[in-house]
């Protein structure tokens, strides 16, 4: 393996620029191609050890390779793919493939649903998520969907739909739930937004969701947050646009959603069908054993992992949020080790979900 | 009447033809007025740390040296065996010394000025294109096609001593950028300009860190992290990734990489990737051409002054470290000068709809200095956060540096950018509708709020942000 050097007597990939002909036989012979016979591959040996000698013949300006150019003539074309990230610094990852995680929403027939939140979004017409957001990030955000309208959509006015989900166990922002995110968010508004008079509450699909109204007079530009608590995350959802009687409308269209019961803005916090989730559930007086992960290589980032832990106290499924390959094998190694004891709820054993933050912490909040 | 009504039409359309004609969406483009830029720092200027000065200038000039192989006229010798280019002025000269690329590219002369004569001029490197280095993401299978199982990414000098008279008998033949591109295996880099580096060294890491924080209540779908050095784990913030830790290791690394000078930080002749690692290196007829041993680059312990016995890398860094930050100016659009209005309207829109989420107006302020006053307690307007965030499917290179993967860049700072030609990480755009417009693609943290920039906005409020970018 290594990148192809241009050899002395290599020539550039076109025909018209080579001043011997036999010189651009050696090109197609250096390809692979065995077009000259034999005696020909004398003359070219001969020719060449001349060009040897004065010097590689070179074209003053190489060509931009294309399809006609006899270099790549009869050789599969393997390329790296266009719009693929192929290497990747840390990233998330999970034990399983079937365990739903934060990140596994999707859109199809106009619906965004997420498993992991137990959450089914209907789209209002004609808006769609152009692209995928980003993966989630090392302090626990998601995001989980964007959406805007398509060029087929024909309302008077246009704006933007942003859902995502902090992972409460990993922010470094002060607050213990969704209400208090949102009250941090409005008690840290820049300067550039000022708060519109709405209710702090609202009930979305029976549900009640934390809001916090905004907007910028420069830009004309409105904001709606709404922000609720599922499985321990805040899932939000941000609507924006000049307009705000598409964002009243967008907010009525959201009774269309489904959500779990746990959805609160104060609570959230699993049970039911899915673990419950608790916060520095991997402590000492939680914990029969402990192994520390044994990392290959030093690196500095934080690696932030969610664990689901069953009810024999084993650890069964494991997310990462953001860790490079060798962390993650690092990591699965040790915690498959570990043994807690089991939660008990109402006398019964439980499912855990909680969080570990291997290597540095988060940064701390202001 | 008839005719004075004829006349009023006429004049009328156009009015409303010129009208059209400057669109309310352009670009104003590179601005052309002396902004000061290159200029030391004031307290270098005023050279309250004695001879902070002289170190300025001497930095400043040996930034401009022309380097050779060997027998350089002016003694400034240790260029390749490969290299893309033989100054640091000649990546770094857009607006002025220190800055970026300029509108016209040295690197299109080399191979018939005699630099390079027995090399080819690569064909993404064109007269009036951005001065460029190139790295191909993943190593080559043997037929030419990319591995991707192997990732490279390291800088493949563009051009070889090969032929030079001073070169002696090293005989080097160039990567071939041809079969890389025909196996999408390229990418590119521009110069970073290096204005106000000094303040961005400065800041300590919880500065950073209390920024970060910060802006993590944001509504636009925004989570950066950093960059980090693996000797000391502490935050790194120069170059494209935020790779390099400080300016020293900024120049030691461009002067041994781009030029293949070894120098006290980068001890060694730098091969091509593949070339050191799956090879052996160089030929020995292509090692110590210069004749001076190794570093090429060292201190000058008999020089007759404090400046001259710094190492060329030293006295590079002294030199970015102690350039001023680009100054703010006025907007030309048409010949037309933007009203004052039209730019502070612009910062304030370039900030709601979430731009300076990333594209932080002051990250911070720096600690004391102990190099001069006008790097301590200095607000930092750099327009950059200095964190690693991810831009998505379409900037994406797959070059790995440090933390930062394929998809992920350093905020690139904004101060300056009234003034640079070529734009985005490999010069792919000159017009900022769109540089801008490349932010969104899949993957990118930058999706809503370029939705809200394309979107959201009026035109004349889209236009107040491309005069507000040209002022910085």
């Amino acid at each position: 393996m290594s990148e192809p050097i241009r050899r002395l007597d290599d020539r550039p990939r076109t025909r018209a620029t080579f001043e011997d002909p036999a010189a651009a036989e050696s090109v197609r012979g250096f390809e692979g191609e065995s077009s000259i016979p034999w005696l020909g591959l004398l003359v070219v040996l001969a020719l060449s050890v001349g060009l040897q000698a004065r010097g590689p013949i070179v074209e003053a300006q190489e060509r931009p390779p294309n399809d006609d150019d006899p270099f790549n003539q009869g050789r599969p074309k393997t390329k790296v793919p266009n719009g693929t990230i192929l290497v990747k610094g840390a990233w998330s990852s999970a034990s399983d493939a079937l365990t739903p995680l934060p990140e596994g929403g999707s859109i199809a027939n106009n619906k965004y649903a997420n498993p992991y939140f137990g959450l089914t979004y209907p789209l209002p017409l004609d808006w769609l998520q152009k692209f995928e957001g980003p993966p989630p990030s090392e302090s626990g955000r998601y995001v989980l969907a964007q959406i805007t309208p398509t060029d087929t959509y024909k309302g008077p006015s246009r704006g933007n739909i942003l859902i995502t989900a902090q992972d409460m166990f990993f922010t470094p922002l002060p607050g213990a739930n969704a209400l208090a995110l949102v009250q941090y968010t409005k008690d840290n508004l820049p300067a550039d937004y000022q708060v519109e008079p709405k209710p702090p509450e609202a009930k979305i699909a029976g549900r009640s969701f934390a809001s916090l109204a905004y907007w910028s007079p420069v830009a004309g530009l409105h904001w709606y947050l709404l922000a609720t608590q599922i499985r321990c995350h805040t899932v939000e959802l941000v609507l924006t646009s000049r307009d705000p009687r598409l964002l009243e409308s967008l907010t009525q269209h959201m009774n269309n959603m489904k959500l779990p019961e746990e959805a609160s803005p104060t609570a959230g916090t699993g049970g039911g069908a899915v673990p419950i989730c608790s916060k520095d559930y991997a402590r000492d007086e939680n914990l029969i054993a402990r192994v520390d992960p044994v990392f290959t290589e030093h690196r500095p980032n934080p690696v932030p992992v969610r664990i689901i832990i069953d009810k024999e106290g084993r650890v069964k499924h494991i997310h990462f949020l953001s860790a490079f390959p060798d962390q993650a094998r690092a990591i699965t190694e040790a915690l498959k080790q570990w043994r807690f004891r089991p939660c008990l709820r109402n006398g019964q054993p439980v499912e855990v979900e909680t969080g570990i933050m291997f290597g540095p912490a988060a940064s701390p909040a202001r | 009447m008839r005719a004075h009504k004829l006349f009023s039409v006429c004049m009328f359309v156009a009015a409303l033809l010129v009208a059209g004609a400057a669109s309310p969406q352009t670009d104003p483009g590179v601005q052309a007025a002396n902004r000061g830029t290159g200029a030391a720092l004031p307290s270098v200027l005023a050279d309250d740390n004695p001879g902070i000065l002289a170190f300025f200038q001497n930095g400043q000039k040996r930034f401009q040296d022309v380097e050779s192989v060997s027998n350089s006229p002016t003694g400034n010798n240790g260029l390749g065996p490969r290299f893309n280019s033989i100054s640091c002025v000649s990546c770094h000269a857009q607006p002025a010394v220190g800055g970026t690329g300029a509108a016209v590219n040295p690197q299109f002369q080399f191979t018939s000025n005699g630099t390079a004569p027995n090399d080819s001029t690569p064909f993404f490197i064109t007269a009036n294109g951005p001065t460029r280095e190139a790295r191909f993401p993943f190593f080559f299978n043997p037929d030419g096609t990319a591995n991707l199982n192997a990732p490279n990414g390291g800088v493949e000098d563009l051009f070889t001593v090969t032929g030079r008279p001073d070169a002696g008998t090293c005989r080097l033949g160039q990567p071939s950028f041809a079969i890389a591109a025909a196996a999408n295996n390229i990418i590119f880099r521009i110069p970073t300009p290096t204005f106000g580096a000094g303040l961005i060294e400065n800041l300590d890491d919880s500065t950073l860190l209390s920024n970060l924080a910060a802006n993590l209540a944001n509504n636009f779908g925004i989570a950066g992290a950093f960059n980090r050095n693996g000797n000391d784990g502490t935050i790194t913030r120069f170059g494209w990734k935020a790779q390099n830790k400080s300016l020293h290791i900024f120049a030691g690394e461009a002067y041994n990489v781009e030029m293949g000078i070894s120098n006290l930080l980068f001890t060694q002749e730098r091969p091509l990737p593949g070339e050191d690692q799956f090879q052996r290196g160089f030929p020995s007829n292509c090692l110590n051409l210069a004749g001076t041993g190794y570093p090429e680059d060292n201190s000058n312990p008999a020089a007759p002054t404090q400046a001259a016995v710094l190492d060329d890398v030293s006295a590079f860094a002294n030199f970015m470290r102690t350039l001023a930050p680009p100054a703010p100016g006025g907007v030309v659009l048409n010949g037309v000068p933007v009203s004052a209005t039209s730019i502070a309207n612009g910062h304030a829109l370039f900030r709601a709809i979430g731009c300076a989420t990333c594209h932080n107006p002051t990250v911070g302020t720096t600690q004391p200095s102990s190099t001069t006053g006008s790097l301590s307690a200095a607000p930092v307007n750099a327009y950059s956060d200095i964190e690693l965030h991810h831009m998505g499917t379409g900037l994406a290179d797959n070059v790995s540096q440090g933390a930062a993967g394929g998809d992920q860049f350093r905020t690139a700072p904004l101060w300056g950018l009234g003034q640079r030609i070529f734009l985005l990480h490999d010069g792919r755009a000159r017009n900022l509708l769109k540089a801008i417009a490349a932010h969104d693609s899949p993957g990118s943290e930058a999706d809503i709020t370029i939705d809200n920039f394309q979107f959201n906005l009026t035109p004349s409020q889209q236009q107040d942000i491309l005069n507000f970018l040209r002022s910085l």
